[in-house]
């Protein structure tokens, strides 16, 4: 496939990606800049870090957030896994809605009616409540990754497995899980970073007891944006990277969730 | 057929949550209360749920009361009033102490949303300043106690202040253009219509708690007359922007004045950034500690209010941020380069100028936003 491509191509594709990482790098910068001003650069430190390891709090923040991350993605992974595949098989019409409403729904929204939701219910805001949330609007991204997976697949495949004398539950587990998987890893990596930097619906549901790094960094950044949040943020964006980079390795059709 | 259902299905679920919340609350209430009579004369302990503003407790207070009642402080934060108050509004709970400035506070009280104080349980009231003790927001300080204070001063580059022969010490050298566009490009002011709009009636002599439409037609042409002069509305990096040397006057809170000179003393700059109460006067936002209604711990949450109104944990507060404190008791611990700022802790003199800010009636809200955004966008 050797397409000669005009050198615009190349310059505006230039300018789009200079301008999604240009502000990352910047971030990443500062947060080794030796000034407590993100302005100009005055010499190389680690200090932010050093002192970012020493804030109980932002650990406890980050701790809370990578564990309702965790747990929100394997739980709306496994549910999602499940509603794509029903979404394929079943074509009731009402199934998309429910679904996919979560996703629609403004997050504001949604934020308000569970915070009302758990209120009802008596549940103390905290760790447990925001989990909850979280799995609520991640379930609709796995189900319509894995959905666009399954649609892609040759049925035939589970027919001739079924035809070879494997159960229903054979035929899932040894033919259209591993076709499905590449989906499956991609939608819970989706769900693992909704979660991690969700804040609007975090914000309701979190209570007196439990924060997360997004509501931790919100507070900060009133403030003044201090090297010390961009140090976190370098972090993060470094967690994010691996996750991306990791998946591919497990599953290389992953970034090209097309085929 | 597909958005129709989705429409009902809203429909429906908000209306059982709207009809559900209120009716668990009232019958939630009556429980709290038993429980909240039990506890005994001993030592209050426990965890303290505490909403604050993020950097507004310093470490060492915590130690110190997390030591001498060997309990925990759990902090979540917010970062404006309408955050705290949309969130309780929507129902959340567990918070023992929250810190509400004094608007949000009046708000809080007519809802019936906070405890009233056992002033049994608070000697060290008697340490606080009478001068911002029994305000118009909470009569009698049934249900709050001061915790801080800032001020909406001016802030300003003295050495660029010097090389334009300009003196701040009053609202002209930002609001009178013939002053203000000397130094032009190089003013931000906050982007709130509450501040702007009251610094604008101060430097006019009207009262900034003013409800006449006429009154905000003036302030608001004032504005739209000096607007040119000055560089941003900006609430967010003028702090930055000030310790960098790009912004040599602003309209800010006397707390990011502090910040922003020691941020520049410590890049090395060749200049300060002070403040100063203007010659006109200046609004006063207060800070107060109140409890919850729903506190899983009343008791140790008067006594951490009490606590807090020892001088030398007051002090620590404004040692730390630079903040206002109306605690008589905490002047001896104040250190002197605080105690020497003179929009933070003014003679008794501009302490008279200086205004709290009222709740203004909605009718009124609207037409001032519709006059910010007017202002803002000419």
């Amino acid at each position: 496939m050797n397409r000669i491509v005009p050198g615009w191509v190349w310059g505006s594709a230039a300018a789009v990606y200079l301008f999604l990482y240009l502000p990352l790098i910047v971030v990443v910068v500062f947060s080794f800049n030796d000034s407590k001003l993100n302005a100009a650069w005055v010499g190389f430190t680690t200090a932010w870090y050093a002192k970012l390891f020493r804030n109980d709090e932002m650990l406890v923040a980050a701790r809370n957030s990578l564990l309702i991350a965790l747990v929100a993605s394997v739980v709306a992974t496994v549910l999602g896994t499940m509603a794509g595949f029903a979404l394929h098989r079943y074509r009731m019409r009402v199934l998309p809605v429910l679904v996919v409403a979560p996703i629609a729904i403004p997050e504001i929204l949604m934020g308000v009616a569970l915070l009302m939701f758990f209120v009802i219910l008596n549940l103390t805001l905290g760790l447990v409540s925001i989990t909850l949330s979280h799995i609520a609007f991640c379930i609709g991204y796995v189900a319509l990754v894995v959905r666009a997976r399954l649609a892609g697949m040759d049925e035939s495949l589970v027919e001739a497995a079924r035809d070879c004398g494997a159960t229903p539950s054979e035929a899932f587990r040894y033919v259209t899980l591993p076709l499905i998987l590449p989906g499956v890893i991609a939608g819970s990596l989706m769900a693992f970073t909704l979660s991690i930097d969700d804040f609007v619906i975090t914000f309701f549901t979190a209570g007196a007891q439990a924060s997360t790094l997004p509501l931790q960094i919100y507070s900060m950044v009133k403030i003044a944006v201090t090297p010390e949040v961009n140090a976190i943020s370098t972090l993060l964006l470094l967690l994010t990277l691996l996750l991306i980079t990791v998946a591919a390795r497990i599953a290389p059709g992953l970034l090209r969730m097309n085929d | 057929m597909t958005a129709q259902t989705l429409r009902v299905l809203f429909a429906v679920v908000f209306c059982a949550a709207l009809a559900g919340g209120c009716g668990k609350k009232e019958e939630a209430a009556p429980a709290r209360k038993a429980e909240a009579e039990k506890p005994a004369e001993a030592k209050p302990t426990g965890t303290l749920n505490l909403y604050n503003w993020n950097n507004y407790l310093a470490p060492e207070t915590i130690a110190r009361f997390e030591k001498q009642f060997a309990a925990k402080i759990v902090q979540t934060y917010f970062s404006d009033n309408e955050e705290m108050l949309a969130k309780l509004a929507a129902g959340a709970t567990g918070y023992d102490v929250i810190v509400p400035t004094s608007n949000a506070l009046e708000v809080l009280i007519k809802k019936g949303d906070l405890q009233p104080l056992d002033p049994s349980k608070l000697p060290n009231l008697s340490n606080m300043k009478p001068e911002l003790m029994n305000t118009p927001f909470d009569p009698g300080n049934k249900f709050s106690v001061p915790y801080a204070y800032s001020t909406t001063v001016i802030g300003f580059n003295d050495k660029r202040m010097k090389g334009a022969g300009l003196d701040p010490r009053g609202f002209e050298v930002l609001f009178d253009p013939a002053v203000a566009c000397k130094i032009k490009g190089h003013i931000t002011v906050l982007d709130s219509p509450d501040e702007v709009f009251s610094a604008a009636f101060v430097y006019l002599g009207i009262d900034p708690n003013t409800t006449s439409n006429d009154d905000y037609k003036r302030a608001a042409e004032t504005i739209k007359k000096a607007k040119s002069c000055w560089a941003a509305f900006n609430s967010s990096s003028y702090i930055k922007e000030l310790s960098t040397g790009n912004i040599w006057l602003a309209l800010g809170y006397s707390v990011d004045f502090f910040q922003a000179n020691q941020d520049a003393a410590a890049a090395k700059q060749d200049f300060k950034i002070l403040s100063v109460i203007p010659s006109q006067g200046a609004v006063l936002s207060v800070d107060n500690m109140v409890i919850h209604k729903s506190a899983p711990n009343p008791a140790l949450a008067h006594a951490f209010i009490n606590f807090m109104m020892e001088g030398q944990n007051a002090a620590e507060l404004s040692n730390l941020i630079g903040s206002g404190n109306a605690n008589a008791a905490a002047m001896q611990f104040v250190k002197p380069e605080v105690k020497a700022n003179l929009s933070v802790f003014p003679d008794s003199e501009a302490m008279k100028k200086l205004r709290q800010l009222r709740l203004l009636p909605a009718e009124q809200r609207q037409e001032r936003g519709r006059l910010w955004t007017e202002v803002k966008v000419r």
